[in-house]
Parts: C-alpha cells; sequence; structure tokens
C-alpha cells in the first residue's frame, strides 16, 4: 500500500525500528534523557501558560535538547517530502477521504476533536509511543506496558467502530 | 548541542514519515489488523532499543561521563484512562504526538489542527491538574526549577 505522501512505497519495518532505537540510545547516551515527545505538548503550552504544572522540573529541564528535537520532526517531514517529489500544502486523508468525504472545514473540527483526545490523554497518562512505547516498553517498566495495552486497545476499539460500523 | 538534537529529531521525523507511522491509512490499517507494518516498526523499535538500553545502564556513563540517570514515570489510574484516551485520538487523527509535527512538516494542513487541538488538550489537563489528582491519583507537583540546568 503507497504512503499518502506521494504514494511512495514505505521502507522496511525493520529499518525504521532500527533508526527509532538507533535516536532513542543516541539521546540517551549523549543528552541522558529518555525519549518522550508528548511533554513537548506542555513545552508549547508553557509559553502562554503558567502554573505548577508547565512549569515543573520535567519540562523545564528537558528544554535544550526537547525543543531542538521538536523543530527536527517537522524539518524532517519536510524534507522528505522535498526530496521525495516536491513540498506542497496537502488535504488528501486517504481512507477517510473515500469513506466520509469531509471539506475543509470538516477535517479540521475532526482533527481538532481527535487532537484534543491526543493531548489531554497522552498528559494524563504521562507519556505516548516514544516514552512509553519505545523507551518504557524497552527498560520493561510496568507503567509502560500498562499504558501501551491501553493505547492499543483504545486505538483499535475506535477505529473498528468508525470503519466496520458506522462508515462501514 | 542544539544542532545536534535538531538532526537527531529530524532522522526520527524522516523515518517517521517514510516509514507509515506518520501515515493516516497504515494507522488504520494497524487498527483494523490489516497492516503488519506499524507492529513490525513498534516490535523492532523495542527489540533493537532493549538491548542497547542495558548495554548503556551497564556502562553506567554518558559520553561526557555523568551518571545515566533514567526518570521512571509513576502508575496511576491516569495511566489506564490517559491511554485509552490517547488511543481514540491516536486513531481518530492518525498520528500520534511525533507524527503531528511530521505531517506539519510534510505539508499536511488539517494536521495543524490536530496540533492546536493537541496543545488545547494538554492546556486542559494542565490547569486542572489539582482537581484531577485525587480523582486519577495523580504524583505531587514538585516544585518548579528556578534556574534552567544547562546540558
Amino acid at each position: 500500500m503507497p504512503l499518502i505522501l506521494h504514494g511512495h512505497a514505505p521502507i522496511h519495518w525493520a529499518l525504521a525500528g532500527a533508526v527509532i532505537a538507533a535516536v532513542t540510545l543516541t539521546l540517551l547516551l549523549i543528552a541522558n534523557r529518555r525519549l518522550g515527545v508528548s511533554t513537548g505538548l506542555e513545552d508549547i503550552c508553557s509559553a502562554v501558560l503558567d502554573g505548577p504544572y508547565f512549569t515543573r522540573s520535567a519540562v523545564t529541564s528537558g528544554r535544550p535538547w526537547r525543543i531542538p528535537f521538536l523543530g527536527g520532526l517537522v524539518l524532517g517531514g519536510f524534507l522528505s517530502a522535498v526530496l521525495g517529489g516536491g513540498w506542497s500544502p496537502t488535504w488528501a486523508l486517504g481512507m477517510l477521504d473515500r469513506a466520509a468525504g469531509l471539506g475543509h472545514a470538516g477535517k479540521i473540527a475532526w482533527m481538532f476533536c481527535g487532537g484534543l483526545f491526543v493531548g489531554f490523554g497522552t498528559r494524563l497518562a504521562n507519556g505516548c509511543t516514544s516514552g512509553h512505547g519505545i523507551f518504557g516498553n524497552s527498560n520493561l517498566e510496568i507503567p509502560s506496558i500498562v499504558a501501551s495495552c491501553c493505547f492499543m486497545a483504545g486505538g483499535i476499539v475506535t477505529t473498528q467502530v468508525i470503519y466496520r460500523i458506522v462508515l462501514g | 548541542m542544539a544542532i545536534l538534537y535538531l538532526a537527531l529529531g529530524t532522522i526520527f521525523g524522516f523515518a517517521l514519515s517514510r516509514s507509515g507511522a506518520a501515515d493516516y491509512d497504515y494507522v488504520q490499517g494497524m487498527f483494523l489488523f490489516e497492516r503488519f507494518q506499524l507492529y513490525g516498526i513498534l516490535a523492532t523499535g523495542v527489540l533493537f532499543t532493549a538491548p542497547g538500553l542495558w548495554l548503556i545502564k551497564r556502562r553506567g556513563r554518558t559520553i561526557g561521563g555523568a551518571p545515566i540517570h533514567i526518570e521512571l514515570k509513576s502508575m496511576n489510574r491516569g495511566t489506564v484512562v490517559g491511554s485509552l484516551l490517547f488511543g481514540v485520538g491516536w486513531s481518530l487523527t492518525g498520528m500520534c504526538p511525533g507524527p503531528i509535527l511530521v505531517n506539519i512538516g510534510e505539508g499536511k494542513v488539517y494536521a495543524i489542527a490536530a496540533l492546536a487541538g493537541a496543545l488545547a488538550g494538554a492546556a486542559l489537563f494542565g490547569t486542572s491538574y489539582e482537581r484531577l489528582q485525587n480523582l486519577f491519583g495523580l504524583p505531587p507537583l514538585r516544585k518548579p526549577l528556578k534556574v534552567a540546568s544547562g546540558l
């Protein structure tokens, strides 16, 4: 199945896994930090919000690596588009386009609602696919194993309901 | 050092972009049990990280010689409820937090709305932390660092 981005064939999953592992281990070996992307959400929030949650040390002490790393994620996506056929803004949304045919406003509303769950959920769970899913599981941390089972379950149920029942 | 972290993020983002991890269809394919790709990425990510982590902990020092310190996460009701909610959001958007940024970089306009939602969700959680603390058994917040530590 081609990627939505320019219809590319994806790289092999084991190669992607190896790159993720290499980045995770390099970060620990150099910066003494556990990989974790979702704490970056508070980092961005803390530009306009203060209060104890946004100024706690887990947020502020990680800034020197996390802010450039988050910038790199955007840059990596940008380079991937530029080098793989050119960068241009797109609204293409694959299966959801075929199943629901939402307009721009509909997609904005859909994504904003989904984003609320991502933001609130990852903060309540204190981690996401990177901090729990990759780092925590690799370190055999019980909270991360529990979290991973729960976010996979939440995703499986939601997608199955959407694509097999509601839009099925 | 910032340039190094930027480079690490760029490599990470490029791999997410080209592997399907930041692709709406591949995320749905995973949750529909129709595509193995993302299960393979998560599994090999953990399988390759785990022995490396073990070796680094055994060595006990960073490249600069500082003792390795891994901050552990607490376990509470929020771990379960928050992860379930995050799973719903991952399914709806087709993006976990890293891929939201990757998709913005790729030029997928709707990912900006997902980021706005994620920031609003994080802001909502952060500002209601004290009210949610008892309900979910969340740990107390420690005093903020007055001086940002340089690396």
